[in-house]
Parts: C-alpha cells; structure tokens; sequence
C-alpha cells in the first residue's frame, strides 16, 4: 500500500514538473512572409512549414522546428526560379528543404536570440538568429532580420552576379 | 507614302494588332488558369501595339520622303529583327512577387512582342502603291 502511495506521488511530481515547463504552442498563420535578397536576387520562399513552442517565460523549453519547401521559390522571373532549383544553386531534387532546428532561446537588448542548426542542402551549420515577439491575446507574430552567406552551404558558386550575403527576412504571424 | 496614310496605316494596324493580342491573352489565360492582368493590363497592351505601328509607319513616311523606297525590304527585316530582339526584355522581366507562375509569364509575353510588326506587315499592302508587272 505504502509502495503505490510513493509511486502515486512520484508520478504526479512527474507529471506536475511537466505541466510546469510545458510551453504553448503556436500555429502558423497564413500570411508569414519569408524574404531573401541579395545585389543580383531577390524573392520569396512560398511554402514554409514550423512547429513552434515558444513561451517568453519559459525560454529553456522553447523550440522551433521549420522547413522551407525549396520549390516553392519565387523570384519573380521563371527562368531564374528554374535556375535556382538546379544542382548548382539548391538542388532542389537532392534536397528539397531548407530545415532551422533550434537548440537554445536566449533574450537580448533587442528581443531574443535562437541558436539552432540551419541545413541547407548538404550542409549543416550552427547559427544564431535575432528575432522579436510581440504578442496580444491568442495571436503573435515572429520577426527576424539575418544574413547567411549562400557560399558556406554550396548554394551557388562565389562571386558572380549575385552577392555571397543573404538576408533574410522573415515575418511569422502565429495564432494558438 | 505620305504622313496620312502612315498615319491611318500606323492606327489601323495598331488597333488590329491589340486586338490579336487582347484574345491571345483570353485564350492563353482561360487554357492554363494564370492571371497576369496586373502587369499586362489592356490599356498597356492597346496602346504599345498602336505605339509601335505607328513608329513603325513613321519610318515608311521618312523612307518615302527621302526617295529611298527602295530600303522598304530592308526596313521590314528590321522591323523582324527589332521585334526578335524585343524578346529578350520578356525573359528578363522580373514580375511583382505576389504574381503566380512567372515562368508561364515568356509564354504569353513572347508572341505579343511579335504581334504588331505581323499586323503591320500584313496591312502594309493595302497602303502601298505596289508595282505590277504585265
């Protein structure tokens, strides 16, 4: 009897710590807008995908998971779409998406921080992304502003028309 | 060929030429359900198509003028050549971000560029005092 009693407790301690760190969830709303431009390019990834648990309070147990469809490319001109998706830039047929898994949150002067690894075709990096999060009642929106440069992860070769530096702009309207 | 004429040969040309345009336009976007009415606007269309007769009637006038009808043959290859080479703007042309399908964009764009020196050319005949041999 003394034995269940102790291991009642110890699973509603379990389950109390867990309820505790638990973060809320955001969904992805329809209207997030991920940007990228460059001296020579500039466009938009159409389709993006994200698991997002992020809770201000609760930085230690946040995380975001997104995948960028990288078909889903638009730079306006449907020949350098095409260009974009060949072997030489992304390869969109080896590797189809773009993946940002975070590791860890940390909150700046500015906003917050999340380092995670960024894969992007064979490559996979550690990086640290600025962002802000405002929200007001059941919605939020994600901002981030960073750049990348495009010749670490093999997309295209260096130099030529377009510039090594990517920035990225990325705007996530979330909902819970 | 004197300026009035160039100048009915310029218009009529230039209106048969949107005409062909604004149905291919139809046609292409009813076949493959794009839409790029906010960059090719039938306003836009209209009055380049007239634009470019016109010009293109102009250069018949100033040909005429200066006794050189005789070029009219070459005026016409360059007119071919003009038209081709308008083409390359179309595959450069970066459209607003928000457009879906841009790589249809060429296909619809492409045949448009071609369309006014075809209708001038095919008018250009009736405006001509052309020589008969008996």
């Amino acid at each position: 009897m003394k034995k269940t009693a102790f291991f009642m407790s110890v699973l509603l301690l379990i389950g109390g710590v867990f309820a505790f760190i638990q973060v809320p969830a955001w969904k992805v709303a329809k209207d997030y807008n991920i940007e990228f431009s460059a001296k020579g390019v500039d466009g938009v990834f159409k389709t993006f995908t994200a698991t997002i648990s992020f809770d201000e309070a609760k930085l230690a147990a946040s995380r975001f998971v997104m995948t960028i469809d990288v078909n889903s490319i638009n730079t306006g001109n449907g020949l350098q779409n095409k260009h974009a998706v060949s072997d030489e830039w992304f390869d969109a047929e080896k590797y189809p998406n773009i993946r940002f898994t975070s590791s860890s949150f940390e909150k700046t002067a500015s906003g917050y921080s999340v380092k995670g690894k960024l894969q992007v075709k064979d490559v996979t990096k550690e990086v640290t992304i600025p962002f802000t999060f405002s929200k007001s009642g059941s919605k939020g929106k994600f901002a981030a502003t960073f750049s990348i440069d495009r010749f670490a992860y093999n997309v295209g070769k260096s130099g030529g028309d377009v510039e090594n530096n990517i920035k990225i702009t990325a705007t996530i309207p979330v909902t819970k | 060929m004197n300026f009035t004429k160039g100048l009915l040969l310029g218009l009529t040309s230039g209106i048969l030429s949107s005409g062909v345009c604004i149905a291919y336009n139809e046609i292409y976007s009813e076949a493959f359900y794009i839409n790029f009415s906010s960059v090719l606007t039938i306003t836009g269309i209209v009055l380049s198509s007239i634009l470019g007769c016109l010009l293109m009637a102009m250069g018949y006038v100033i040909i005429t003028k200066l006794k050189k009808t005789v070029l009219i043959p070459w005026l016409n290859v360059l007119y071919c050549i003009l038209s081709f080479v308008s083409v390359i703007s179309v595959l450069g042309y970066k459209l607003p971000l928000d457009v879906e399908f841009p790589e249809m964009f060429p296909g619809l764009a492409v045949p448009m560029h071609f369309f006014p020196t075809l209708s001038f050319l095919a008018l250009v005949p009736f405006f001509l005092k052309l020589k008969t041999t008996k």
